[in-house]
């Protein structure tokens, strides 16, 4: 569906050597392909590796397994490394992301601005892309990031949407579309965030019938607590299916005992 | 003769001047700074009971506690349309009644935390709040929007955020289990005292959001009377009424319903609705030692100049009746009574008492009247106990003569010891006096 509507869009933007001010319906295309290139039309199971930095403690490494469904919109945490935190996790069911502590035993109902494990990382920077969904964009500039031709773009959360951050800046590569920095904001205009996706991976997705985009590398450095980064490095992916009760909380549970 | 008297009386007086003019300004001195003592802290007591009844309390309160479980309570008045429909036939003295959300949460931003009372209420409904509410940034109607929250300028300046910022609330609801809300700052208001400091308004679907509340419960309902002196009387009246038609009422406490909570409910063995009615000054029981120290330095430093005044009455009169010895014996040999001097030299000390305190009360009324005139602003640091912006001295006539009237009695009662001496005095020796 998403394609279709926007097809002569996508085509134009496809074949476009490089960055130019785009129209609104240019952006609102440009934004639906950024989603579509990471969309998997079925599950999908990652691996990471995640060094969190906070201003006056010892750096955490973590190793965590996500697990998306794209029917429901699905999405679950696992964190397996260190000893300490394994078998932690964060369930989505429908709108309410809930937290699992093993040691208590106890599930916490969490917000979108949940920091998960503590890092600059939040739910929807592991979650598949729905910037379309979320936000309305506006073509900002055409720039130079680096050595890289990129448009750039505002894009303010849609009523009723319940995302991280209200405001999202937006580089996308004019040559792959894929998204190079992000500067999240608060309503009022203030930075709160910058991430960088400086390595970009596709896989062959059986269930899409096409490729899926994922970043391999991603750096989120909080802008308000300066010295607090966090490194994100996906290792491995897996598109085949996962078990069908995957997404309970009885699950995660399981995983402690 | 009584004019005969007052007019002997004032001769006397007007006979040394200079000596009666000193302690006349002692006594003037001594009553202006009882009136502004006393503007002072009706000032305070009177901004007290107007920042409290806009931020946290009615003048009367029908709240409530429920409890799932013997051990965990959470203030709620379930069911509450019935509660307040029972309340407005008990109370015709009822001005307007809102109903408020009762919470308390980690509020969580993203540089720091802070623990928070929350007040969630309907912005539209609430006169007393949009009168006493100076919003310094962003606007009070927009927190009739959904997720949104209004914080103090301290509470923001803490938590390092602005209108627009989002802030997390976190709170564990009555089963248990932790809720976050996120909440976006939509106005930051001007200090108000002490009680600013820890409270915190939001949208009452903001709280049920959080405590994952029913919305046909409330908090508390906060009854705005039209004579708030009538408080107690009203909460006694409900306490009665409402446990005659049916519910569980708690006794009288005069405590703060977050004390209450922590402090009796939860330790209690019972389950299932308990309301709990209390007045304004109960919910600020907590503060009463704010009134109970500025009361002691004031009365301290009263008493002082009180003796100060009185050893100054005891002295003129002293010298006044050695000078009179002769007269007095004169006055005795030609057949004046010991109580008519008694009386002679007691309306005298009233005399020069109520030409001291009447000066005394005009100036201090006057003085008070320029303060509150020139906007006098209040340390910061004072703010959070005075609950004042501006120095503000409330000066009433009934309570300014009252003060008058208790220096007058003074300076009257400091004169008996003189008087009685006078009056003992034997007109053969008195009149053999050389002095």
């Amino acid at each position: 569906m998403r394609p279709l509507t926007f097809l002569p869009s996508l085509l134009l933007l496809a074949f476009a050597p490089r960055a130019h001010a785009l129209t609104q319906q240019e952006t609102d295309a440009l934004v639906k392909l950024v989603d579509e290139r990471q969309h998997n039309n079925g599950d999908w199971a990652a691996s990471c590796y995640m060094e969190s930095r906070e201003k006056g403690k010892t750096d955490v490494v973590y190793d965590l397994v996500y697990y998306r469904r794209t029917e429901g919109h699905r999405f679950l945490i696992l964190f397996t490394n260190p000893k300490s935190e394994a078998g932690k996790g964060y369930l989505r069911i429908e709108q309410n992301l809930w937290m699992y502590d093993p040691p208590t035993g106890k599930w916490e109902r969490r917000t979108e601005r949940e920091r998960i494990g503590g890092s600059d990382t939040r739910r929807g920077d592991l979650d598949e892309s729905r910037l379309g969904d979320e936000y309305t964009a506006r073509w900002e500039a055409d720039e130079k990031l680096g050595k890289f031709e990129a448009y750039r773009l505002l894009l303010d959360v849609k009523e009723g949407v319940d995302v991280a951050f209200p405001r999202v800046r937006l580089w996308i590569d004019a040559a792959t579309r894929n998204v190079l920095k992000r500067q999240d904001m608060a309503l009022s205009g203030r930075l709160m965030r910058t991430s960088y996706y400086p390595r970009w991976k596709k896989v062959h997705s059986e269930s899409k019938g096409g490729e899926v985009w994922y970043p391999e590398e991603m750096r989120f450095f909080d802008e308000v607590e300066k010295a607090n980064s966090t490194l994100i490095l996906v290792r491995q992916v897996d598109l085949r299916p996962l078990r069908p009760n995957m997404f309970t909380k009885a699950w995660l549970e399981s995983k402690s005992r | 003769m009584l004019f005969i008297d007052i007019g002997i009386a004032a001769r006397n007086l007007l006979m040394h001047t200079r000596r009666n003019l000193f302690l006349a300004g002692a006594v003037a001195t001594v009553t202006a700074i009882l009136v502004l003592l006393g503007g002072f802290t009706d000032g305070m007591r009177s901004a007290m009971l107007e920042s409290a009844t806009a931020l946290m309390t009615g003048h009367v309160n029908v709240g409530g506690f429920y409890k799932t479980t013997s051990g965990v309570g959470v203030p709620l008045v379930s069911d509450y349309s019935k509660v307040l429909a029972e309340t407005r036939r008990l109370v015709p003295e009822l001005d307007y009644v809102t109903a408020r959300e009762r919470g308390y949460a980690k509020l969580v931003s993203e540089r720091s935390s802070m623990n928070l009372v929350l007040a969630g209420i309907d912005v539209t409904k609430e006169p007393g709040l949009r009168r006493n509410l100076k919003v310094e940034q962003g606007k009070l109607e927009d927190l009739a929007a959904p997720g949104t929250i209004l914080l103090f300028e301290d509470q923001a300046k803490r938590l390092e955020v602005g209108v627009g910022d989002v802030i997390t609330l976190s709170a564990p609801t009555s089963r248990g289990v932790n809720n976050t809300e996120d909440l976006r700052v939509v106005a930051v208001a001007r200090n108000l005292g002490i009680l600013s400091s820890f409270t915190a308004f939001l949208p009452s679907q903001a709280v049920r959001a959080l405590y994952r509340q029913s919305p046909s419960a409330t908090g508390a309902l906060h009854l705005h009377l039209k004579d708030p002196s009538q408080a107690g009387r009203v909460a006694a009246r409900l306490r009665d009424g409402l446990g005659h038609a049916g519910w569980r009422v708690m006794d009288a406490s005069a405590e703060v319903w977050w004390m209450k909570l922590m402090k009796r409910v939860n330790a209690e063995d019972w389950t299932g609705q308990k309301l709990d009615m209390s007045t304004w000054e109960d919910e600020l029981s907590f503060l009463n030692w704010i009134l109970s120290a500025i009361g002691a330095i004031s009365g301290a430093l009263l008493f002082v100049l009180l003796v100060i005044v009185v050893i100054g009455i005891l002295n003129s009169l002293a010298i006044a009746i050695r000078e009179r010895t002769r007269e007095i014996g004169t006055l005795r040999a030609i057949g004046m009574q010991r109580r008519k001097v008694l009386w002679l030299f007691l309306l005298e000390a009233m005399m020069l008492g109520a030409v001291g305190a009447g000066t005394g009360s005009l100036v201090g009324s006057a003085v008070a009247a320029g303060v509150n005139g020139m906007h006098v602003a209040v340390p910061e640091s004072m703010q959070m106990f005075l609950m004042q912006q501006h120095l503000t001295l409330a000066i009433d006539g009934g309570g300014v003569l009252v003060r008058a009237l208790f220096i007058v009695l003074v300076t009257t009662l400091a004169a008996l010891a003189p008087a009685f001496s006078a009056a003992r005095l034997k007109p053969i020796t008195a009149m053999h006096h050389i002095g």
